[in-house]
């Protein structure tokens, strides 16, 4: 029978878990909003963004936060280019099947270019806080954690705000909502959606640096999170980034629950029992409400 | 003419083992004809319903994993175990296919990965069982047979096996059921609101799919004699099968092959040109963005329509009507 | 004695998000009749298709067709009972030929049947006495989505019909057709049902209506309010109302 300490302890760490995930999520179920397109390169360029904040630390010696200052517009620039260039051009008939598959080859493409950089030797950043640890009512709470759950929060608190008040936000969510109604009032869509899947993959910097901080990191790590990441969304609702947050935190904390009596490994498969669940149960996911997409 | 064409395609298929100059390239010749075999069986599937599925890898595994089970732990001959691994792939594409099936689009693609997670996870973590990460070893059928030998006995299974699937697709192809399959591409709802019973159809194509994929896994098995849940259960695997039948043309009985041959030999080709470096990554994915953006019919469509715009005056091309009798001429089986 | 009814339903209730479609339809078609389903723009009309072929579930209601429940049954158990229909925005799988379309509604007949060859004789000479009669055999080799507007209605009518429907539904046959191609939808809609076929349009031609109509059923906000032959449903002040928003 575990101790309240520990089930305490992973209700705590679980709170933060789900809070990264909801980061990491927002970005994917983004894309999806804007434009029906399954990005699974989304986890490719989550790597990618650790890897880049590894390597800022380990061989510029500078903390890898900071990298984001470089990574978050890049990657901004990016997801620009991804959409105008390259997505934009795929027939809209088979939109959602062919944007999977190039995404699928990006994905691979990113993985394979890591691998040529940075070999396949696992990386993990050493940071001179990263062992450091508060205690929190009998808990102990690893400081990294804290950080990442902090940059995933205001990540998110900013994307929030940017959606909401924001005129490019407006123009993103009236997009998301009715494509063809938003170019009736003006909205230059295909810039919109350009800009939209930019802040995903900006997300995805910020993301990808929270996640460096305390995880051991491998070209095909990449593989490891899509699964999860994309059963966040689809129970939270294509297309619904408050629907991805609320199952993110649903299933982060369950997992992290669940490692006492099942341990890592099989904790894992929450995430696909929830999406087996889903998609038996009610396909439009249970969060998004009335902006979640049925595929 | 077709037929004289098609007995060529068999010659040159079955004469291959003696024309190769070294036990490599045999191999190599295995490792070919089983992709070949895994992208015409990915294509009942994607091919006939138009469903892209990256996780076939799964059904692969299960194949290979499965086979190899049975002989190491129920001691079943090694085709015994072969045909009753292929048998339970089958019966296990229902219960899957039941709940991946019922979505569509990207939503079944997301089904098809996740399963490939799945399994993997699960083979890797049931190590008591499968032998986790340390991998199985499945002893040979033809213990004490030498290498070049042992290659050119699977080369003919396997080709025995293509000769199978090729026959299957090809019967659905000019089938009512592959013409119900097709319409289900074009406007699933259409075809339902048309009387197709939709989901029946779908399941059982699924499984025949399943079925063949599941035989190659688990002749692949036999073949290579040890496996490892991480390259089993490959979303590459399934990928690479996607692109080889996207590449050579999905709607055609020969594009997976066309496409097993070009991707497979390159793919061979750049692990010995870059030893077993990530850059064949990088050349997959490549391959499979420029297929996607220029190509989505395939290359052997593509061409054809070339060819057709070359060899042929325009006005033979344009929208023309054609007379009953016209078409009675010029569709004898039909493709598509 | 009321005459026997083809399609009916009783309640059937459906809503989306916050818009009621259908708030309680309770309407019988009569059998053996050409039917017509009227109404202003967004009256339910083709939700209510829907709902009938079950491409759509009713939040509450039944139907029955013929004396037999299908409420909530699969679209293709529905076809298959006798029931056919044509879309609003015609429906055709646009990369196969036009005949393949139409052989695309021959019941396989099982696990065997099913792998029978797509194009024996006999159906093929049966679908092509289909497009003949619309009128479109010579596109026979043409793919769906190189056709007309117009002819790939007649095309999806002609999938449609080869399926042999006892009823058959159509949702706005006269929508975006020229005036010489009207005509020749309302003669063959006349021809077929005195050939025993039924029928039940969805149309805002009302020249089309009350010319071919037996029986017209008026619908407004989601549920019927008129019902009878043209010239009762020309002069109901109900319907002139529904129509001009008084």
């Amino acid at each position: 029978m575990p101790s309240a300490g520990l089930v305490f302890q992973s209700f705590v760490l679980g709170l933060l878990l789900g809070g990264l995930y909801a980061l990491l999520a927002a970005g994917l179920t983004l894309y999806f909003g804007i434009m029906r397109v399954v990005m699974i390169a989304h986890s490719a360029f989550l790597i990618l963004a650790a890897y880049l904040a590894w390597w800022t630390h380990a061989r510029l010696g500078i903390d890898p936060l900071l990298s984001m200052v470089v990574t978050v517009p890049l990657f901004f620039g990016v997801g620009v280019a991804l959409q105008r260039l390259l997505l934009a051009r795929l027939r809209a008939a088979t939109l959602t099947m062919m944007s999977v598959l190039l995404t699928f080859a990006i994905a691979v493409l990113v993985e394979g270019l890591l691998g040529y950089a940075f070999s396949g030797t696992q990386r993990r950043i050493q940071l001179g806080y990263g062992s450091a640890s508060f205690g929190l009512f009998g808990a102990r709470i690893a400081v990294v954690k804290l950080i990442a759950f902090g940059l995933a929060a205001v990540a998110l608190a900013t994307l929030y705000l940017v959606l909401k008040k924001s005129t490019l936000g407006w123009a993103l969510r009236a997009t998301i909502q009715h494509q063809d109604a938003a170019r009736l009032i003006g909205i230059d869509t295909e810039r919109v959606a350009g800009y939209g899947f930019g802040l995903g993959l900006a997300t995805a910097a910020v993301g990808g640096t929270a996640l460096s901080l305390d995880t051991t990191i491998y070209p095909s790590l990449h593989w490891h999170w899509i699964g999860p990441l994309m059963a966040i969304i689809v129970v939270g609702g294509l297309g619904s980034v408050p629907g991805a947050a609320a199952a993110a935190m649903l299933l982060g904390m369950a997992q992290s629950l669940l490692q006492i009596p099942m341990g890592t490994t099989w904790a894992q498969t929450v995430f696909y029992l929830a999406l087996f669940a889903t998609l038996a149960l009610r396909p439009q996911g249970f969060f998004g409400g009335r902006l979640a997409q049925r595929f | 003419m077709r037929l004289a064409g098609l007995a060529l395609l068999a010659v040159a298929v079955l004469s291959f083992p003696s024309m190769a100059p070294n036990p490599y390239i045999l191999s190599t010749g295995v490792v070919v004809i089983n992709y070949a075999v895994l992208a015409t069986s990915w294509n009942f599937v994607g091919g006939f319903t138009g469903y892209i599925s990256l996780g076939h890898g799964a059904l692969a595994g299960l194949g290979g994993y499965g086979t190899a089970l049975l002989v190491t732990r129920a001691g079943l001959p090694s085709f015994v175990a072969l045909a009753v691994a292929g048998a339970l792939v089958a019966a296990l594409a229902v219960p899957i296919g039941f709940a991946a099936l019922r979505v569509r689009g990207a939503s079944f693609v997301i089904v098809s990965i996740a399963l490939v997670l799945i399994m993997l996870l699960v083979f890797q973590s049931w190590a008591s069982f499968t032998g986790g990460s340390r991998g199985l070893v499945v002893p040979r059928p033809f213990p004490g047979m030498l290498r070049p030998e042992h290659h050119r006995v699977f080369y003919f299974l396997f080709a025995g096996l293509l000769g199978l699937a090729l026959l299957a697709w090809w019967l659905i192809d000019r089938s009512r059921f592959g013409l119900g399959l097709k319409a289900i591409r074009e406007d699933e709802d259409k075809a339902e609101a048309l009387g197709t019973p939709t989901f029946a159809y779908k399941l059982v194509v699924f499984v025949v799919s399943a079925a063949f994929t599941g035989l190659a896994g688990g002749l692949y098995a036999l073949w290579f004699g040890d496996l490892d849940p991480v390259f089993q259960f490959s979303i590459l695997t399934g990928s690479y099968m996607v692109l080889m039948a996207l590449l050579g043309g999905v709607r055609h009985l020969f594009g997976p092959l066309l496409g097993a041959l070009v991707v497979g030999i390159a793919l061979e080709y750049f692990k010995a040109e870059f030893g077993n470096t990530p850059l064949h990554l990088v050349a997959t994915g490549l391959l499979l963005g420029l297929v996607v953006m220029f190509m989505p019919d395939g290359v052997l469509p593509a061409l054809g329509a070339l060819a057709r715009r070359v060899l042929r005056p325009p006005a033979q091309i344009s929208i023309r009507d054609v007379t009953a009798a016209e078409l009675a001429q010029r569709q004898p089986g039909g493709v598509r | 004695m009321s005459p026997p009814s083809s399609v009916e339903t009783q309640g059937l209730t459906k809503a989306f998000g916050g818009v009621v479609a259908l708030d309680g339809a309770t309407v019988s078609f009569h059998h053996g009749k050409v039917n017509a389903l009227i109404g202003p723009n967004g009256s339910g009309k083709t939700t209510y298709f829907n709902c009938v072929t079950g491409m759509i579930r009713p939040d509450s209601g039944r139907t029955t067709y013929k004396g037999r429940d299908i409420t909530g049954k699969p679209p293709h158990v529905i076809a298959r009972a006798g029931i056919g229909r044509t879309f609003q925005i015609c429906r055709v799988f646009a990369r196969m030929s036009a005949l393949d379309n139409v052989l695309a509604a021959v019941r396989p007949g099982g696990l065997v049947g099913g792998l029978r060859g797509a194009r024996r004789k006999a159906e093929v000479e049966r679908a092509l006495s289909w497009l003949t009669r619309l009128g479109i055999e010579h596109l026979a080799g043409v793919e769906a989505r190189d056709l007309s507007w117009g002819q790939q209605k007649l095309l999806e009518l002609a999938g449609v019909l080869m399926a042999d429907p006892r009823t058959v539904l159509l949702d706005e046959p006269a929508g975006g057709v020229n005036p010489a191609l009207l005509e020749r939808i309302g003669s063959l809609v006349r021809e077929l049902n005195a050939e025993g076929r039924t029928f039940i349009i969805v149309e805002h031609n009302m020249e089309l209506v009350m010319s071919i109509s037996d029986h017209i059923v008026v619908f407004d906000r989601g549920r019927p309010i008129a019902e009878g032959t043209p010239s009762q449903i020309r002069t109901d002040e109900r319907v002139l109302g529904a129509y001009l928003g008084v």
